[in-house]
């Protein structure tokens, strides 16, 4: 009698864990074992520790959420990092700078990276250059334009004078108010965005029927085609979406510096993409969700930590980081089969 | 229509792809007004830059062209690489076969740019080069900072600043690169024999959030952390920031190096950092001695540049010089 | 390559001969007793429906599959093909109807792929580049054999793969329907051709189902039919209706119900309705069709392979966009259907013939993919209402009697006949006026099948107009009200069901008779 309902438990045990959102937990929970294992002297359980590393993953987690519909659709979008750069200086800019208020700064960040996210879309889906190529080129451009923009400096509270000197101006409010601490100095008001983009890319995913339709072209896009999905047009609206959250992103990136960084951003498109497919979300499209790449962040997110935490040399870093990837990967595939 | 469309828009992707490419740095820089030509004896220099990507490097031209706004008879023009060696020896090239009077340049690797400058040397063309050192000696002067002396620097001032003794947490710069090893070996040198005692080193890469995110976690180990060594002034200025957060700045000193105007001197001017060290661009010196080579006066073959220390109690008159 | 000579009078063996081939996938019998002989110097017809068989056959012959029951003698010796290296090196090369040309690289590589004239293991570029150049010279092509082959048009192509095969020395050349990409000078040409090789006394395998062909290039003739053979003959003896006879001659069994008509008005009308798939510079894939269809009314849509049935499905539901020349006419409006979407909007639907390219996303549920076409409908401005859709699929999928586990569950688990009932509900759920069915059966068990059959009668008592496209004959005379035969995109035939017989519509469907149809009917 009891062996049965053991063995039964066990099967339900080994069907959760089979499930896409059991192995990123599994490996989210080997993760946190690993930093409870090596502490740091107990640095791993201190409060602040959690809230550090939630405000150090939320710019790389909202990067995610954007890329999170591209790559479910079956596409991919380079740019993001180049984007993230250009907001910050835009938005550097216009608060900084410009003085203007708060949030006509955030408008003018969301639109560029929209925009930018837009026209990547409609040249993979129009035009149907392969995502790769077209947003390789936008990486490209938006670099370019970031510098452009900036005049190759960080846009920052120093201001040149006509002197040659420079005087500075005080910290605007914006960025003061996205750097800040809440709930007793507990939470970032990062991870908070970070939390509401998680949240809006659940929404959209799971609530919407573009949520719906882009999951049907990432599973098969010419089967969509022919039950009548709009497959341009949602092709289109993924990568603005994805130029949103990177706006998003370098509007927080801008804040947590405190200057406009043309140069900011550079190779965070790769770490948010292993992000997503640590998480469990396929690169080949029509499978994944925001729930597994929530999952994902916080696997990478934590890992970084524990090795910051521990003083693990940069050489050491990389290759632990690397392994890990390539086994949360090739765990996933095996369960495939 | 659709394929006249589609030939519309492929030209459209190319043309951004190119402009992007051209976008990642300032293509030709036109001389200063005040250096504009009047006949008689014009020198022109050409300057090559290897990119102007970094702030620092857009600090060196513009420290070049404001020193060469002050001789009329020196006309400047800059040229940027885009850190593409090749493209920085066609460069080359080019300034050689224009006849140029003077050739000053940064040079992005030593090894494949030697022969340009080699070339350059015979034409009869005397060659300035910068910051980067090349191999051999075919150049007519070499003009640098010392990455070492400044780390030692540092170290020095640490060792006063602290009385002799305390907790110390150094952010390295890119270890794989020559600056970050010889900032920090300079460092040890600078603060050996005292008892300060590095707790927590990580490498930041130069970058601002990544030096944020390991004073965090230096933070979260350490209850007493007196002073914080940063290879530059924007891991000092992240290093800064996250101990802002966790309400400790004052108890902590902060050290950076790179003393650009508007950043490291900005963030002392505003009591952020204690002291910066200038990592200088030579971009003076190089036109002092452009001039002295034009005016057919003999100069070293290579000039170290010191490096002037910025602190709280001297920011106000410029900093002083450390020899 | 030397066949070993036989005695002077002793009766000459036939350049190929199978015995009692068979062949079975699982156990499904494709080939039973098949025998198949060729002479040297002749043009042997392979004949038959789709399903036939012959392309099996074939694949065995050409050492593509290696098991099979039954004997192989090449001029008498007894062999069996191993891969389709081995059977070139037997002097058997097969022009499949898909060119096995690599588009990028040259003609001279293409020639000479996987036998390149090498020393030491370095090909030798001008022994090669000669040799391919000789041989496409006896073609009497004049090209430069560096060029890539996708430069050269299909025609050409073509000739460069029957100049891949005599470089193989091949002997027995078998052509599986060589003419669908050619126009008429051409095909003259590759007649010729296959004269010249006869008087070279190779033996030549044609596999055609165009009666002109058949009758001008045939020798003799080889029936095979639910993969059993029917009969060989000369072509001097067999007439083309008895060809037709064996070709299609079976009992036509009434298990299935036969449909009980109930026409009623006009719903659809084409006139001079061309499709272009590959653009308006290539040749349509329908030329001038005019067509009509009534209101609970099945029109059934005959014709063998490159006929052009499905790309006129395809064509009218706009999935080659703005490709269509001509009227169409929907519930008497003139619409112009550009896009699936416009389709399904105007009340058109259309159920593919390949249900996991291009009829069902595989990894969604069976939910997701039964409101897949009508989601906006059941959703509130854009936000899905789970409830709903849960409703209207478990609606559409428990009248169409469908066994799966969980509506939830992924279609790509379920079988055949369950994923085929999925991508039906899904066009039910958006209540057509005009249903487009491709091989609606295709790939089901028999139990399924009938279930589709009674549905089918169901959907035209509701007065929605039903055009169908099927391979199996049986199944298209008991279904269809009428029926229209299509041949390289035109019609050239058309039966009330009284007149339909399957002799009548497989001469259609070969070529003979040219109609114009749906004479314009008083409402």
């Amino acid at each position: 009698m009891a062996n049965s309902s053991l063995t039964q438990n066990l099967g339900r045990l080994k069907k959760i864990l089979a499930s896409p959102a059991g192995r990123a937990f599994l490996a989210l929970a080997l993760v946190l074992l690993v930093g409870a294992i090596f502490n740091a002297g107990g640095a791993f359980f201190k409060p602040g520790t959690h809230r550090d590393a939630l405000r150090q993953m939320s710019v790389y987690g909202i990067l995610a959420c954007g890329l999170t519909p591209v790559i479910i659709a079956g596409g991919i979008d380079l740019a993001v990092g180049s984007l993230l750069a250009l907001v910050a200086v835009v938005c550097a800019r216009m608060a900084i700078h410009w003085s203007y208020p708060g949030f006509l700064a955030v408008a003018a960040g969301l639109l560029a990276g929209t925009a930018c996210g837009s026209i990547s879309g409609l040249i993979t889906a129009r035009l149907r250059v392969q995502p790769f190529i077209a947003t390789l080129a936008m990486m490209v451009f938006a670099r370019g334009l970031a510098k452009y923009a900036s005049g190759g400096m960080k846009v920052s509270t120093a201001i040149l004078g006509a002197d040659g000197s420079y005087h500075y101006v005080e910290v605007p409010a914006l960025f003061r108010a996205l750097d800040h601490r809440i709930l007793g100095g507990n939470v970032s008001v990062v991870t908070l965005v970070f939390a509401v983009c998680i949240a809006m890319a659940w929404l959209l995913m799971s609530r919407h029927q573009c949520g719906r339709y882009i999951y049907a072209i990432g599973g098969n896009e010419e089967a969509s085609r022919l039950s009548g999905v709009p497959v341009v047009g949602i092709k289109t609206l993924v990568y603005a979406f994805s130029g949103m959250c990177a706006a998003v992103a370098g509007i927080c990136q801008a804040a947590q510096e405190q200057q406009g960084d043309p140069e900011a951003g550079a190779g965070y498109e790769l770490i948010a993409i292993a992000m997503v497919v640590i998480g469990g979300t396929s690169l080949m499209g029509g499978r994944g969700g925001i729930g597994l790449t929530f999952l994902g962040v916080l696997t990478i997110g934590y890992l970084d930590k524990i090795l910051s935490i521990n003083a693990v040399p940069e050489a050491g870093r990389l290759v632990l980081t690397g392994i890990i990837i390539i086994i949360a990967v090739l765990t996933q595939r095996r369960q495939r089969a | 229509m659709p394929s006249k469309f589609k030939t519309l828009v492929t030209n459209l992707v190319a043309a951004i792809t190119v402009i992007g490419f051209a976008g990642c740095g300032k293509q030709e820089t036109s001389p200063t007004p005040g250096a504009s030509s009047t006949s008689g004896s014009q020198f022109i220099i050409g300057m090559c830059q290897c990119n102007l990507g970094e702030p620092w490097r857009v600090q060196m031209n513009a420290d070049l062209q404001a020193a060469a706004a002050k001789h009329p008879e020196l006309k400047l023009i800059c040229k940027d690489a885009q850190n593409d060696t090749l493209q920085q020896r066609a460069q080359i090239e080019e300034f050689v076969s224009a006849k140029v009077n003077l050739l000053i340049v940064s040079p992005k690797e030593a090894q494949p740019l030697t022969e340009p400058v080699a070339h350059a040397i015979e034409a009869g063309i005397p060659v300035i080069v910068l910051d980067r050192r090349l191999m051999g000696d075919k150049y007519t002067c070499f003009i640098g900072a010392d990455n070492q002396k400044i780390g030692k620097a540092a170290g020095e001032w640490i060792v006063k600043a602290l009385g002799g003794k305390g907790n110390v947490v150094e952010l390295m710069g890119l270890q794989t690169s020559t600056p970050g090893q010889d900032r920090h070996s300079g460092f040890m040198a600078g603060i050996a024999g005292s008892e300060i005692k590095i707790i927590f080193s990580a490498d930041m890469k130069w970058l601002e959030p990544d030096a944020r995110n390991e004073m965090e976690s230096a933070l979260a180990r350490f209850d007493k952390i007196d002073l914080v060594y940063a290879h530059n002034d924007d891991g000092a200025h992240g290093a800064y920031l996250a101990a802002k957060a966790a309400g400790r700045e004052k108890q902590v000193k902060f050290v950076g190096i790179d003393a650009l105007p508007q950043e490291g001197v900005v963030y002392i001017q505003q009591g952020l950092l204690d002291a910066t060290f200038q990592y200088p661009t030579g971009g003076a010196e190089a036109i002092d001695t452009a001039w002295k080579i034009l005016h057919r006066e003999t100069v070293p073959k290579e000039i170290v540049l010191g490096t002037r220390l910025f602190d709280r109690s001297n920011v106000a008159q410029g900093g002083v010089e450390l020899k | 390559m030397k066949f070993p000579q036989p005695a002077p009078n002793a009766p000459q063996p036939p350049l190929l001969r199978m015995t009692g081939i068979g062949k079975q996938f699982g156990g499904i019998k494709v080939l039973e007793g098949v025998q198949f002989e060729v002479r040297a110097g002749e043009a042997h017809v392979l004949a038959g429906e789709n399903g036939a068989g012959k392309s099996t056959l074939i694949k065995i012959l050409g050492g593509i599959y290696r098991e099979f029951a039954g004997r192989i003698e090449l001029e008498g010796r007894e062999e069996r093909p191993k891969s389709p290296l081995h059977a070139s090196e037997l002097g058997i090369a097969i022009i499949h109807q898909e060119l096995s040309l690599i588009g990028p690289m040259s003609v001279a590589d293409n020639i000479f792929l996987g036998r390149l004239p090498a020393r030491a293991g370095f090909v030798d570029r001008a022994v090669q580049e000669k040799q391919a150049a000789y041989w496409v010279q006896q073609l009497g092509l004049d090209l430069d054999v560096r060029q890539p082959v996708e430069q050269f048009p299909i025609a050409v192509q073509q000739l460069i793969e029957i100049a891949k095969a005599l470089s193989q020395k091949a002997r027995i050349i078998v052509m599986d329907e060589p003419t669908s990409a050619l126009n008429a000078p051409e095909v003259h040409k590759l007649f010729g051709l296959i004269e010249a090789l006869k008087r070279q006394a190779c033996g030549i395998v044609y596999i055609s189902h165009k009666m002109q062909e058949i009758e001008r290039i045939a020798d003799r003739i080889t029936v095979l039919r639910d993969g059993r053979w029917i009969g060989t003959a000369s072509a001097a003896e067999l007439s083309a209706p008895k060809l037709i006879q064996w070709m299609v001659g079976r009992e036509v069994s009434e298990q299935s119900p036969r449909h009980a008509s109930h026409p009623g008005r006009e719903l659809f009308r084409g006139e001079n309705l061309s499709v272009f798939p590959r653009g308006r510079s290539r040749r349509p894939a329908v030329q001038d069709l005019s067509i009509c269809v009534q209101s609970g009314e099945i029109l059934g849509l005959g014709g063998l392979q490159g006929s052009g049935a499905s790309e006129l499905f395809l064509g009218l539901f706009g999935a080659y966009g703005p490709a269509v020349r001509g009227s169409v006419y929907l519930d008497g409006e003139k619409v112009e259907l550009n896009s699936p979407r416009q389709a399904i909007q105007a009340g058109v639907a259309l159920l593919t013939n390949d249900r996991k390219a291009t009829g069902l996303v595989l990894p969604l549920s069976v939910i997701a993919n039964a409101t897949l076409a009508d989601l906006s409908r059941l959703a509130r401005r854009g936000w899905r209402c789970p409830n709903e859709e849960r409703l209207a699929a478990e609606t559409t999928t428990s009248s169409l009697r469908l066994r799966a586990a969980s509506l939830d569950q992924p279609v790509g688990l379920l079988s055949g006949g369950n994923q085929q009932k999925v991508a039906i509900a899904k066009w039910l759920q958006v209540r057509p006026k005009l249903l487009l069915l491709d091989e609606p059966t295709r790939g089901i068990d028999v139990g399924a099948k009938q279930e589709i059959y009674q549905l089918m009668n169901e959907w035209t008592a509701q007065g929605i107009a039903i055009m169908l496209i099927t391979s199996e004959l049986p199944e298209l005379l008991t279904l269809s009200d009428r029926i229209l035969v299509l041949h390289r995109g035109r019609s050239t035939a058309e039966f009330s069901r009284a007149q339909a017989t399957p002799e009548r519509i497989m001469a259609a469907a070969m070529g003979s008779g040219s109609v114009s149809s749906c004479v314009k009917s008083n409402n």
